[in-house]
């Protein structure tokens, strides 16, 4: 019977076929992150004006935390962007933080001054921070609802709309599972 | 339950293996770092990476242990912010297991397969030999070929309707299978083969009906109809259900197919996966997509060291070689960029940075190279403006940034020439911007003059020995001596000021094509070598023979 021939060579070859497919169309380096809708990793950081800032003092706050290097070629475009999108909620009940990570002390702080940064950041110098975050590709950003949990990671430079529109989702507590993309460069 | 300790045997022991304790911090350190991806390479353990990702999380599973935790504990911390792709040997239970176990089930499946076919083909050959019924095959071939037989009702559902129903399955199988013989579709041993099956499947029916008590002759009567009629109609089947039987050596051709893809599968598939050599490349090469990641990278790297020893034949020949197995490489396109620019041709330039930058949009080169071209050779400064300012934004602090801003500083505003550009471009009358003197071609080799050849004069700024040159001047089938001047109409890009301490040199170039170097070349250079432009009598010899 030719139909019936026909459904066991397709039932067999199509699951393969779709099992290549997939496997030729996805990004191989990309590493999809388990921490969505989960409580962020605590920590503390020593800011570049020398207080320090902690993760739980935040609490009640949406917070959006970058992580970066002045090397890193799509940090520096996205930099002048989230400037700028800082600059009008940094009164409302939000908070930026910029973690520069595999980074020397004076790169970071020229970047910061390039740009006239004015957002606390901080160097984990030991690479503890990005670690807990699951961090592979900078830049790299995480929000944080008020309870303290991600809503939301998008690796590659974001722009400065979506900040906004995901931190606008981040203080109602709305988490998105879709990880966000953009040009991103690898970790050293 | 052998088999089954076995099994698990097979798939813990690696995992036993590993999770055995080591002496000491570093050795257990060690032992788990390699069970873990490294997350900058892909295919090389956290242990063996040298990346600093992989120094700090080294450092963090030390920390671990260290603290008391167990390494299961310590990969687990991995796996939660990394996922179970950290893990280079994926878990033995939940979906992990289905990975272990996958591959035997699919060989017991395989050798299950197998030794179903190979018992039935035994089975074929042993029922072939009997006939079960009184009468023999003579019985049988006179029953299959009564043309009046008894029919079921169709809604009757007694064992003999049944036997019944199968009786004309067999037969409509055995007038198939002698269709199928005279159209040539089986040989004739085959065709023996599966005829003489059928007939003693026939014969086991025909002694089954005989057992069963008769039938009333009214309702057999009631029955019977030609055979022919709706009996053909019944779709061609085997006794046991399954559609048309293969022959033998397509089994035996198929079942070799399919090793022999599964073993090549399996040697090509390994050796095509390599570490990535860089960001644009892919762990896929060699036969999966025809590219080899080493040969690529080396092939790079030629075509680089040609371009800055400023070998342009040879760095074109490198850089089309690594597009034509990476169609996509930036640093291929944007070096052909560069070079299409050098020899004049800003349009090809700009396509070659064009396709650079459709693959990798900040590419820092591609984008200098377009808002170069932009700027010196289209004078399109509305163009060249944002090319460049988007690469000052790219750039870290440096020299290099320095050099753009520089650039985005000489860029006029709107319309109109360069103001450096202007500013130093000379009239084609005036001889102080002009470098003029005689080409003679050396006594001993006036007889190796190639009467098609073309002569190139050539003028690189001195020291600067990577760099392309600074003007060309292209002169065919000259005669020699020869007077000749370079000046700024010769520059190679535009805008370029023709100025400095210049080093010239001239070719007398056999196939006139600028980018080759062939034997038989006549060679020379001004012995006073660097000249400053506005010199005249800078007199030159062709007293080399290219070898």
């Amino acid at each position: 019977m030719p139909w019936r021939r026909l459904i066991i060579t397709a039932s067999i070859i199509a699951p393969l076929l779709a099992l290549f497919a997939y496997g030729f169309m996805r990004d191989a380096r990309y590493i999809h992150s388990p921490l969505i809708a989960k409580p962020a990793a605590p920590f503390a950081i020593e800011l570049f004006d020398g207080t320090t800032l902690n993760l739980e003092s935040l609490r009640g706050k949406a917070v959006f935390l970058n992580f970066w290097a002045s090397w890193c070629p799509p940090c520096r475009a996205e930099a002048r962007d989230l400037e700028s999108a800082w600059r009008k909620v940094k009164d409302q009940n939000v908070v930026y933080i910029g973690v520069a990570l595999q980074d020397t002390e004076e790169n970071a702080r020229a970047f910061l001054r390039e740009f006239d940064i004015t957002y606390p950041n901080g160097r984990d110098a030991s690479g503890r921070i990005s670690v807990d975050y699951g961090v592979w590709g900078i830049p790299e950003s995480f929000f944080i609802d008020a309870q303290g949990r991600i809503t939301y990671k998008h690796t590659g430079a974001i722009r400065a709309g979506l900040v906004e529109t995901k931190l606008a989702e981040a203080i109602k507590g709305i988490v998105t599972a879709q990880e966000g993309k953009g040009e991103y460069q690898q970790v050293r | 339950m052998l088999r089954r300790a076995l099994l698990l045997a097979i798939v813990f022991l690696p995992r036993l293996a590993a999770g055995a304790v080591a002496p000491d911090l570093e050795d257990q350190t060690r032992a788990l770092a390699a069970e873990l991806r490294c997350v900058v390479c892909q295919n090389l353990s956290v242990a063996d990476s040298p990346s600093e990702m992989a120094q700090q999380m080294r450092a963090i599973v030390r920390e671990q242990l260290q603290a008391g935790k167990t390494p299961e504990q310590v990969k687990d911390f991995f796996v939660s912010k990394y996922g179970e792709w950290v893990l280079l040997k994926p878990k033995t239970s939940g979906i992990g297991l289905l990975l272990w176990l996958l591959p035997y089930v699919a060989l017991t499946l395989g050798v299950i397969t197998a030794l179903w076919f190979v018992r039935r083909w035994a089975r074929r050959k042993t029922l072939t030999a009997q006939i079960p019924i009184a009468g023999g095959m003579e019985r049988v071939r006179s029953e299959i070929a009564r043309e009046h037989v008894e029919q079921p009702d169709s809604e009757d559902t007694s064992p003999r309707a049944e036997l019944l129903r199968e009786r004309e399955r067999l037969r409509a199988e055995l007038r198939e299978l002698e269709f199928d013989f005279q159209s040539g579709k089986h040989s004739e041993a085959d065709f023996m083969a599966l005829r003489s099956e059928i007939e003693n499947k026939f014969g086991t029916l025909i002694e089954r009906l005989d057992r069963l008590p008769a039938e009333s002759g009214a309702h057999a009567a009631k029955e019977k109809r030609p055979a022919h009629t709706p009996a053909n109609k019944t779709p061609a089947k085997t006794s046991d259900g399954s559609g048309r039987r293969f022959r033998r050596w397509q089994l035996a051709a198929g079942g070799s197919f399919l090793l022999l893809f599964g073993l090549a599968l399996g040697v090509f598939l390994t050796q095509s996966l390599r570490p990535r050599m860089s960001e644009e490349d892919t762990i896929t090469g060699d036969f999966m997509t025809g590219t080899s990641g080493a040969a690529t990278a080396a092939l790079l790297q030629q075509g680089k060291q040609a371009y800055a020893k400023q070998d342009f034949a040879k760095a074109i020949e490198a850089f089309k070689l690594v597009l034509a197995q990476e169609p996509n490489q930036p640093e291929a396109h944007a070096y052909m960029g560069f070079i299409l620019a050098q020899a004049g041709h800003g349009d090809g330039a700009l396509m070659a940075f064009e396709k650079a930058l459709a693959v990798a949009p900040s590419f820092p080169m591609a984008l200098w190279g377009k808002g170069m071209v932009l700027y010196r050779d289209k004078q399109d400064y509305a163009g060249a403006r944002p090319v460049l300012e988007k690469l000052l934004q790219l750039m870290p602090p440096g020299e290099e940034r320095n050099e753009i801003t520089k650039v985005l500083a000489e860029i006029p505003a709107s319309g109109g020439p360069p103001q450096k550009a202007s500013a130093v471009a000379p009239t084609a009358a005036n001889s102080a911007q002009t470098i003029s003197g005689k080409i003679t071609v050396d006594a001993k080799l006036k007889d190796k003059i190639d009467n098609q050849a073309t002569l190139f004069i050539i003028a690189r700024p001195a020291g600067g020995a990577a760099g392309p040159p600074l003007a060309v001047k292209k002169i065919d089938k000259p005669s020699f001596p020869l007077s000749y001047s370079l000046g700024h109409e010769n520059v190679m890009m535009q805008g370029t000021p023709f100025a400095g301490p210049i080093n010239i040199t001239v070719r007398l170039d056999k196939d006139s094509n600028a980018v080759t170097r062939e034997a038989g070349n006549l060679l020379g250079d001004y012995k006073k070598n660097p000249v400053t432009v506005g010199s005249q009598n800078v007199d030159i010899i062709l007293d080399q023979l290219a070898q």
